[in-house]
């Protein structure tokens, strides 16, 4: 009997397995070479259960490069480092700022941005 | 040892994570289709005796007097956030059993006792930090231990949601500062004969004879007994038990007197149900099918009926089931009234591998394993409800739950994301209750 399998935190469905040869003629000569296709999963998101996404509704942020309809991706387990972008909360409402590592404010940090998806069609 | 985490006020925290705006107000969240609070926040409690579970039409004035925010439960959300919590905490231990939603006992054992304390603090900070969502922590060497020190974390502000019972001082000092009616699993019944014995606290509990707990309280009383006296009677669990009955029971978004409409609804709770039912591998023996008007009502003519209907063989096919659950809710319709809640529960439940069959009933090809297959995986991978049978109807708006207060699906829905920019999230409803 197929036992649930309720207590495993997900992973995506890589094989790394030759798999049997599907040709009927000539055995192809990529057996040995086969490889998963790219997962921008496993590339952009390293800790899925910290990862949020969080759209731009405007261009109030252009001074970072990020315009209406952008989506960005937050990872929360992050501890941002000299430069980069953060999501923060200041005035009861989340503000992008670029962390200084001189900053003298308390800053509330929500969330570290790691990518930023443009739609450029 | 074990511990148990658990979140705090759980599904207002949710809410707070995603909205700044929110933090340190008093939240609540209301019960499908916002009858009544199911869950409030550290500051709608303090801030108001916010009497839990009752209609919310009868507190809306002290609700608005005090700007409690409210919202409609998003389950889409807290469930995705609660699977972000117990992955979390699966990078502590391989030994994670997920209780219900926001609780969970995780099994430290390998960890050295001295460890504990810095780790309970780490478990609860990372989860802060990942999640957005508060949690306590309660180490002891048993389930029903943890469950107490998990409360003695939250109750005592300096212990700062952090409680580790590493020493039989820590013990006694818990159980006497804790009342019997705060152990895991003594019923009202059961504190109000024990505080009548003159036994008030739980270490009073702990130090009676265990054959005078035996004669009044049975064996599931001994065993608290025992877990409070550090003897391990509740294993850890890693897959659920098969639950032994499932069901569901929803009221309606607004009265309905329509047969046709009701008959689709009670269709779209069979299919749901015997999801359930097939995910846990079981079959149904009988199928309940019960329907009710509005009791709370002063002006409506009342009336409530239930049926059983025996099935002629252990079946967890949506096509067989929703025919039969049809077929009861024909008899148990009256027209005239005007109703307000179907229920469905299936019963008697069986392995799908030892269905007995039927020797006398032809078997009928809508009972087919491989449609129901085909019709779950097509689900699973585009989404509930996909692929439906036609007496579900397209008229889910005419009777489904009111929501009126949902938050977005920000984790969920591509186009419900969280937002940011000037109006400074994504059009939700109001916040307020209307008039």
């Amino acid at each position: 009997m197929k036992t649930l399998q309720v207590n495993l935190i997900e992973k995506s469905k890589k094989n790394y397995r030759v798999s049997r040869p599907t040709q009927t003629g000539f055995s192809s000569p990529a057996t040995h070479y086969n490889e998963p296709r790219v997962d921008l999963n496993d590339v952009l998101i390293e800790n899925a259960s910290a990862t949020f996404y969080v759209r731009a509704v405007d261009d109030s942020f252009n001074a970072f490069d990020i315009y209406k309809n952008d989506v960005l991706i937050i990872d929360k387990s992050l501890t941002p480092k000299h430069n980069q972008l953060v999501i923060a909360i200041r005035d009861d409402a989340f503000k992008i700022i670029r962390i200084v590592a001189e900053a003298t404010t308390e800053l509330q940090i929500w969330g570290v941005i790691t990518y930023i998806i443009k739609s450029v069609k | 040892m074990i511990a148990l985490v658990d979140c705090n006020s759980f599904y207002a925290s949710c809410e707070q994570v995603f909205r700044p705006d929110l933090q340190h107000k008093p939240v609540v969240v209301l019960s499908n289709n916002d009858g009544c609070i199911i869950a409030a926040n550290k500051e709608a409690k303090t801030l108001t005796e916010i009497p839990m579970f009752q209609p919310v039409f009868k507190i809306k004035k002290i609700l608005d007097l005090h700007n409690v925010v409210c919202f409609s439960s998003n389950y889409t959300l807290y469930s995705d956030m609660s699977r972000r919590v117990m992955d979390t905490l699966k990078t502590f231990s391989p030994l994670v059993e997920e209780y219900s939603i926001d609780e969970s006992f995780v099994d430290l054992s390998f960890y050295h006792p001295e460890e504990l304390v810095e780790i309970a603090h780490k478990i609860k900070d990372i989860i802060y930090k990942n999640t957005g969502i508060p949690v306590g922590v309660g180490i002891a060497k048993t389930k029903s231990l943890a469950k107490l020190a998990n409360k003695f974390a939250k109750k005592i502000p300096e212990n700062d949601n952090v409680f580790v019972i590493d020493s039989d001082e820590k013990r006694n000092y818990l159980l006497q500062s804790l009342k019997v009616k705060d152990i895991w699993g003594v019923g009202r019944k059961h504190a109000i004969r024990l505080n009548n014995k003159n036994i008030t606290t739980a270490l009073e509990f702990a130090n009676l004879p265990v054959a005078w707990i035996r004669k009044e309280m049975t064996v599931i009383g001994e065993r608290l007994w025992r877990e409070l006296n550090n003897m391990s009677c509740l294993e850890m669990l890693s897959v659920p038990h098969a639950k032994k009955g499932i069901g569901t029971a929803k009221s309606f978004g607004k009265k309905l007197t329509d047969y046709h409409l009701i008959a689709e609804s009670c269709s779209y709770y069979v299919a749901e149900v015997a999801d359930l039912l097939r995910q846990q591998q079981s079959a149904a023996s009988q199928i309940e099918v019960f329907l009710t008007t509005n009791y709370h009502s002063d002006t409506d003519k009342q009336y409530q009926n239930k049926i059983i209907i025996a099935l002629d063989s252990p079946t967890n096919s949506t096509i067989v089931l929703t025919q039969k659950a049809l077929m009861g809710l024909k008899k148990i319709f009256k027209s005239g009234y005007r109703y307000k809640k179907v229920g469905i529960n299936l019963s008697q439940l069986v392995p799908e591998n030892q269905i007995q069959m039927n020797l006398f009933t032809p078997y009928h090809k809508s009972e087919s394993k491989e449609l129901t297959q085909v019709m779950d995986a097509i689900n699973s991978k585009y989404g509930k409800n996909k692929v439906k049978l036609a007496t579900v109807g397209n008229r889910e708006n005419e009777w489904a739950l009111i929501k009126e207060h949902r938050s977005p699906r920000y984790t969920t829905q591509w186009h419900e994301l969280l937002t940011i920019g000037k109006p400074s999230r994504s059009a939700c409803s109001k916040d307020t209750i209307s008039s």
